[in-house]
């Protein structure tokens, strides 16, 4: 098989037992790699209803078919499961050396079911797998996990993905780490936590065969080209960052939990800001020629990696003003392996309690907006889940719902995962995504922003397109992160569907069309939601937080613009029309026989 | 100049055939604002008239004029004669009259004298203690004076006013219009038309400010930059003079298409635009920013 290893590795922790499970080639195609070949295992080995922490949970690890082909962008892989903060998928991506290092293992996924009986870490080498005690790693954080694990087995060119404290403790929103980076949504990493895996290491021989060596080759010389043309210019000169001062002016920075639209020191902790103050060096992923990274100097001296998102959550949506601040709250989050977006988010939520004289003990912690000292003894407080910490460390959801009130309508969450930085009443487009995606607010499952900042459609306002423009923009995704090819890149194609379904014909040696590779996406975002149907879901998941329905934009280009219920109703419904689903968001079963997935009656709730 | 929707019952006159001789050439033809003096000045008085006069010298060459265009009957005798033979060809009993080598008149004051007429013949204002006979209003009821006028050799049209019922239009009330009577300047020499053209360009250029984001604010090292652009402006000469004042983006963020690939520009937060032809508005904000919103 060119592109795929076609087999699976299955690690159970309750026993120390190991198997490879050989993987068709028919479902590889049907479902690709990376969150598509991860969603398809979930759903074959999650229990219906597994509890996210039990040990019959899978966590899974999977590669996809353009890793270690040498394409600009592709070195990434998937880490799914149940989310123990949303009860629906979890599908995050991460990237660089390990991601080729799990292909070179000779897989195209690892599961890993079951529960040690102490801290421990993996060892895998190509076919053998070990079990080692991580007893003496609790506590440590990722960065430091991984550099004790490379000492210890001597193996430096080993490559480690670890939880932090945080995943230890089994925070919500527990990120699993590598390399500085992280499978930072959903808490996959306390899933890791529950089943006391502290670390995985992996050091592989098997390279990625490809079908036409000397056809990627050429590809891969066309993609390297139009990666370092002005496509990407933002990404390259300045990083993710640059988008805080864009989004301020444009009146969708979300800013203390959502109550305004835009910071007012929004210029200090802006990526230019920090770029000619703070800037400290510029990385990238393995197997990229984007290099996006960029570390800025903190306090400390040492180079923090930024992205927009924790900018944004550790900055704006707390009211941080300061960029020294924002880059020690993202240290101090790194150091303990937590989702920035969902420490801010709850954070923020807590503030706001504060704020009202809902949670005295927000108060006591002198958590209040704006306050950076406050937010640095919290994210320790989560990651130990002492004090007010082990209210935060089940996220804003669960957090509201334990304090009542009506604290739960500035929870700002979807399905339980906290929002990511853009303000969905003034980008209406991005308001039906965020409500409808399968792993709760997010970004990157889907890009449907992206027709609010084109001038495509009227950000401010709905129309009957909405719908398929997110339906398309979710299976578009659904193929990016299932091939995988980084989202940075997606802008570099004239004609994506079908470059793209080259490259994999390519690679796998299959003769895979657009329409096919299209097809797939759909199916595979299907599948995702048949998980979370199994798993619960009904169409009162697919709904934004009460205060972006309830109150107008107070500031910014967007003052006085609302969303109303009835317009995010109305937008569900042509989403839910453009899916082909029923009017309750149920996929029909004719649907899933069209898409070979499976049947409802196969079903066992 | 105001827009003016309403048409007026009225005929508006204008004089071309003075001699030009301080400036040296045809005044009627002198480029203004893209196009010849009287094409400028007869675009903007059809605006309100319903019907225009133009009133050349024998012989006197002129662009095609959307206007009635009769000749006096003798070269270059003065403004009288303009006068008499503008109001004879016109079909309305109201006349305003002025000349061509006025560019800045004011649709609102013309409106202003037009509606004092009723009661009387000519309405004329006085401005900086003289008459202007070639920006007032006159009745073709006063045709037979001017023609014993023109035939006794008075030649200046101030002599008309004793004989007949003038309003004169003292200088506060033009000034309420008008507050520096650039209404009634005109230009005798060629470094009047050069201050006449540059006032022109001053009042009726916009100022827009673009607003730099990302890669563009490292490169131009400013967060903003404001321009003064010709009305009517579109988003192409926002680029083209951007280029002119911040060089450091072309080839980078701007090039004579206008954006370069990856980057895309919104109007007053509100609108992403990418056409050139795109019209601005004075105060108009223009943002310039990276195209992929992704992070």
């Amino acid at each position: 098989m060119y592109g795929f290893h076609g087999r699976l590795l299955h690690v159970d922790l309750s026993t120390g037992k190991s198997s490879w499970i050989d993987l068709e080639e028919t479902r590889l195609r049907a479902f690709l790699g990376g969150i598509g070949l991860g969603a398809c295992l979930l759903y074959e080995y999650a229990p219906a209803g597994v509890d996210p922490f039990s040990p019959a949970n899978p966590l899974i690890f999977a590669s996809a078919p353009l890793v270690g082909t040498g394409l600009t962008t592709t070195a990434k892989f998937a880490v799914v499961t149940k989310s123990p903060l949303t009860g629906f998928i979890a599908d995050s991506l991460s990237s660089s050396y390990f991601a080729l290092e799990l292909k070179r293992i000779g897989l195209d996924a690892l599961i890993i079911t079951g529960r040690s009986a102490a801290m421990t870490y993996l060892f895998i080498h190509n076919d053998r797998v070990e079990f080692h005690t991580a007893e003496h790693l609790c506590g440590k954080s990722p960065a430091d996990t991984e550099n004790m694990i490379r000492a210890e087995l001597h193996a430096p060119t080993m490559r480690v993905a670890a939880i932090g404290k945080a995943g230890e403790n089994k925070v919500r929103f527990a990120t699993i780490s590598n390399e500085g980076r992280h499978a930072g949504r959903g808490g996959v990493g306390a899933v890791m936590g529950a089943k006391n895996l502290k670390a995985i290491a992996l050091s592989g021989d098997c390279p990625t065969k490809v079908a036409d060596a000397s056809s990627i080759e050429k590809i891969a010389g066309a993609l390297r080209e139009r990666s370092l043309s002005s496509l990407t210019d933002k990404y390259r000169e300045i990083g993710t960052v640059a988008n805080l001062s864009v989004f301020n002016r444009l009146g969708t920075l979300p800013t203390r939990n959502f109550q305004q639209s835009t910071f007012d020191d929004a210029d200090a902790v802006s990526g230019e800001s920090l770029t000619e103050n703070n800037f400290g060096r510029r990385h990238g992923c393995a197997a990229c020629t984007i290099r996006c990274e960029r570390l800025f100097k903190a306090l400390d001296g040492r180079d923090q990696r930024m992205e927009y998102e924790t900018l944004f959550a550790l900055g704006p949506l707390c009211g941080i003003r300061d960029p020294d601040s924002v880059l020690q709250a993202a240290q101090l989050c790194d150091l303990y392996g937590l989702d920035t977006i969902s420490t801010g988010g709850t954070l923020a939520w807590a503030m706001e309690c504060g704020e009202k004289a809902l949670l005295p003990e927000a108060q006591k912690f002198g958590l209040r907006f704006g306050q950076p000292e406050a937010i640095f003894a919290a994210i320790a407080a989560i990651a130990e889940r002492r004090g007010i910490g082990a209210l935060l460390a089940e996220g804003s959801r669960r957090a509201a719902m334990e304090l009542g009130g009506n604290s739960s309508d500035w929870a700002m969450h979807v399905k339980g995962l906290e929002l990511p930085g853009y303000e969905p009443r003034s980008l209406k487009t991005m308001a039906l995504g965020l409500a409808v995606s399968p792993r709760g607010a997010c970004h990157n499952r889907s890009g449907a922003y992206e027709a609010d900042f084109s001038g495509e459609v009227d950000r401010f306002s709905i129309d009957s397109r909405r719908g398929s423009l997110v339906a398309e923009s979710e299976n578009f995704a659904a193929t990016l992160d299932s091939l995988i090819v980084c989202k940075f890149l997606r802008k570099c194609f004239n004609d994506y569907y079908e470059e793209a379904a080259e490259v994999l014909s390519k690679v796998t040696g299959w003769d895979c069309t657009g329409a096919e590779l299209k097809r797939a996406g759909e199916r595979i975002h299907n599948l995702k939601k048949l998980f979370n149907i199994r798993e619960g879901w009904s169409s009162d998941d697919d709904w934004l937080p009460e205060r972006l329905l309830s109150e107008a934009l107070p500031t910014g280009v967007g003052a006085g613009v609302r969303l109303s219920t009835d317009e995010l109703r109305q937008m569900i419904r042509s989403y839910y029309q453009a899916r082909g689903w029923d009017d309750q968001g149920y996929i029909p079963e004719s649907m899933l026989v069209e898409l070979k997935l499976p049947s409802y009656r196969e079903l066992k709730v | 100049m105001e827009s003016h929707r309403t048409i007026t019952d009225a005929s508006a006159v204008i004089l071309v055939g003075g001699k030009s001789s301080r400036m040296g050439r045809p005044k009627a033809l002198l480029p203004f604002d893209g196009e010849p003096l009287i094409v400028h000045v007869v675009r903007a008085l059809k605006k309100m008239f319903a019907e225009t006069v133009v009133v050349a010298a024998p012989d006197q060459e002129l662009p095609s004029l959307p206007a009635v265009l009769v000749r006096d009957e003798v070269a270059y005798q003065g403004p009288v004669s303009g006068i008499y033979h503008g109001l004879k060809a016109a079909t309305r009993e109201v006349c305003f009259v002025t000349s061509c080598d006025a560019p800045f008149l004011n649709l609102q004051l013309i409106s202003q004298l037009l509606a004092q007429i009723s009661d009387c013949d000519v309405v004329v204002p006085y401005w900086q203690q003289r008459f202007q006979p070639l920006h007032a209003v006159y009745r073709t009821s006063v045709l037979p004076l001017l023609k014993d006028q023109l035939e006794r050799g008075e030649l200046r049209p101030i002599f008309l006013y004793d004989k007949v019922r003038t309003r004169k239009i003292p200088e506060q009330e033009i000034r309420r219009l008008d507050s520096e009577g650039l209404s009634l300047l005109n230009m005798n020499s060629p470094a009047e038309y050069d201050a006449a053209l540059q006032l022109w360009n001053k009042r009726n250029s916009i100022s827009v400010s673009v607003e730099l984001f990302g890669v563009a604010r490292l490169l131009a090292k400013t967060q903003s930059v404001s321009l003064d652009l010709a009305q009517e402006a579109t988003l192409a000469q926002v680029f083209s003079a951007l280029a002119d004042k911040l060089p450091v983006l072309v080839g980078r963020v701007i090039n004579s298409d206008g954006l370069v690939s990856g980057y895309t520009c919104n109007l007053n937060g509100l609108d992403f635009v990418r056409t050139p032809n795109t019209k601005l508005s004075s105060g108009d904000k223009i943002f310039i920013l990276s195209a992929d919103a992704g992070g």
